[in-house]
């Protein structure tokens, strides 16, 4: 377990530094959401999903829906680490009919399975996916990454009714709850705590954990489904704009337009981090 | 049979359902609208195609969406403007962007829920649905072409809206007449003016073709039904032969078919185009008649307009 929890922090550290490399090409991007729900979506690409450049067309695969479309470097950044993409991609990110817009492109992208960025798409675009892929006795799952402002979206609270109406035990849900919206804090734009409850109470199964800690996030996805007939939904306590020092926490990095020596400091903090990650594999693996 | 009555909706419910039994990938959606778009019977006999999500128009879009991107071919059915306006952006973005195989159907379209006022009228249906790229509007014009449009949408790939009304309306077209999506039907000739119309409106300017003829004006009529993409072909020929363009809709004047062909021939042949259908305003409520002679889209209305139109 310690070997595969280490090797997923060390994939995640290079996906922080795949957000950086995207930054440096466009000078500007959605950094905190990207940086807070990366640990996530790393873990779902490289351990718990049925995905690769080898199953894009797959029916059976399992399918990633990212409703909060503008964290989509996070997606970028782990579907080019995972070998989806050719990874000098990254370097058209924000340029002219670049395959990695500020939203994802299913067409432009393949292994892209949904157009999102309007927000309150995602959960019921995933649910008709997940009971259409139930109903046909496929094993895929499906599962969604949803901001914490973007609960403020109604047609999230439809789907939220739908999939549970439904049963669907083959879908889940993360909210990426890093508290902070562009306005501020999630609480004080519009507050929708408590989000557990409220989910239970339209008949999910819930449960809450610190979504940067890689072995909460993979023990999580080992016990999905938490309960069958129904959907899983994860309330995932983040720290915006994670693994960036100077950007953690603020609410004035959600979209980010390098300042200074911004940048470089960006690029030390991430590689660092990989190079500490690989020390600790080594050891792990020794 | 030419000139027998039929519910639109019954049509259209048993044409899917029948189609819906060879192809086993079609699957209905309803928002509390399945019952009255005619899927009763298909509800029962294939609970598990049958995906009832109740009043929840922009969810059951989204989720129409998700069923075709795993394979199936949804067909949603829903009173028109809660299909068209209240869900917009689920149409625009997960139909439309994502080019998914959903056919969603506003019925009650038009004022044909006249009397229950402009919340359940839908005036402005073709011109926001074909302003999304890749969207086929459709609007049959009788029983017989309602059966048809069902067949052709099923066949083609991509997101399509197609608008049916409510009251039954009488039989048109022969059963066996060819119908094609983007083409339109040549009802009957003339070389003063042509008449185009598209949906329920064809029966009443028949009717006016045949008052207009009796005061020595010779109309052609073409009917529309398909409104998006236009039969560019067949207007373009009567506007070179006949001078004169009278679009007929049940449908704001503004924005939809009649819009639509003044904007194809002001750039190919800029003859004057005459736009029938309602003034941009929240339709009055009442006996769906009464409402069709106060907007002038009864048939003795369109003659008057259309020999006005010509004497000018």
């Amino acid at each position: 377990m310690a070997d595969r929890i280490a090797k997923l922090e060390l994939e995640a550290a290079r996906c922080r530094r795949n957000v950086v490399r995207m930054v440096e090409a466009s000078h500007h991007g959605h950094l905190g959401g990207a940086m807070s729900c990366l640990d996530i979506v790393t873990a779902l690409y490289f351990d718990k999903m049925h995905v690769g450049p080898e199953y894009i067309q797959d029916p059976e695969r399992d399918r990633f829906i990212l409703s909060a479309g503008h964290k989509c470097m996070a997606q970028y950044a782990v579907m080019a680490e995972r070998g989806i993409f050719d990874k000098s991609i990254l370097d058209t990110y924000g340029g002219f009919k670049t395959k990695i817009p500020g939203h994802p492109d299913m067409y432009k992208l393949p292994g892209v399975e949904a157009n999102t960025g309007a927000l309150g798409h995602g959960l019921a675009i995933a649910t008709g996916m997940a009971l259409g892929l139930r109903n046909d006795g496929k094993k895929a799952g499906v599962y969604v990454v949803m901001g914490d402002g973007e609960l403020a979206e109604g047609s999230n609270w439809e789907a939220a009714a739908a999939a549970a109406h439904f049963g669907l035990s083959n879908l889940t849900l993360f909210v990426d709850y890093n508290g902070l919206q562009i306005s501020g804090r999630v609480e004080d734009v519009m507050n929708f705590m408590p989000v557990t409850e409220k989910f239970r109470s339209f008949g999910w199964s819930v449960r809450e954990i610190d979504g940067n800690n890689m072995a909460e996030v993979v023990e999580t996805l080992d016990a999905l489904p938490f309960q069958q007939g129904k959907p899983s939904m994860i309330l995932a306590r983040t720290v915006k704009s994670k693994g960036i020092s100077f950007a953690e926490g603020k609410a004035a990095y959600h979209y980010w337009t390098p300042s200074g020596d911004e940048l470089e400091t960006a690029i030390r903090e991430t590689e660092d981090a990989i190079k500490r990650l690989e020390a600790v594999c080594g050891e792990v693996q020794a | 049979m030419i000139g027998e009555w039929k519910d639109p909706r019954k049509e259209f419910g048993k044409a899917v359902s029948e189609i819906a039994e060879e192809k086993e990938d079609i699957v209905v959606i309803s928002t509390d609208s399945g019952f009255s778009s005619g899927f009763k019977e298909f509800a029962g006999k294939h609970p598990d195609r049958y995906v009832e999500c109740g009043i929840m128009e922009q969810g059951a879009t989204g989720i129409a969406a998700g069923l075709a991107c795993v394979g199936k071919t949804p067909v949603f059915c829903a009173i028109a403007p809660f299909v068209t306006c209240r869900n917009y952006e689920m149409f625009r973005n997960d139909l439309g962007y994502m080019r998914q195989n959903v056919k969603i159907v506003g019925r009650n379209g038009g004022f044909t829920y006249s009397d229950l006022g402009a919340t359940h009228h839908s005036l402005e249906d073709f011109a926001i649905t074909r302003m999304i790229p890749g969207v086929t509007v459709l609007c049959p014009q009788d029983p017989v072409e309602i059966r048809q449009a069902c067949k052709a949408m099923l066949e083609m790939e991509g997101p399509v809206y197609m608008r049916i009304g409510n009251p039954k309306i009488p039989v048109l077209f022969e059963e066996d007449s060819p119908f094609a999506i983007g083409k339109g039907r040549l009802i009957r000739d003339g070389g003063d003016v042509t008449i185009l119309s598209t949906g329920t409106v064809t029966a009443e300017v028949i009717k006016a073709a045949e008052l207009l003829e009796a005061k020595g004006i010779h109309a052609r009529v073409i009917g529309l039904g398909t409104v998006c993409p236009l039969d560019e072909e067949m207007i373009l020929k009567a506007a070179r032969e006949t001078g004169r363009i009278v679009t007929v809709e049940e449908h704001y004047a503004q924005g939809g078919l009649g819009t639509m062909v003044a904007e194809f021939l002001s750039e190919t042949e800029p003859v004057k185009v005459k736009k029938i259908g309602v003034p941009k305003e929240y339709a009055t409520s009442g006996p769906y008649e009464d409402l069709i002679r106060y907007y002038g889209l009864d048939s003795e209305s369109i003659a008057e307009t259309v020999e006005k139109f010509c004497r000018e």
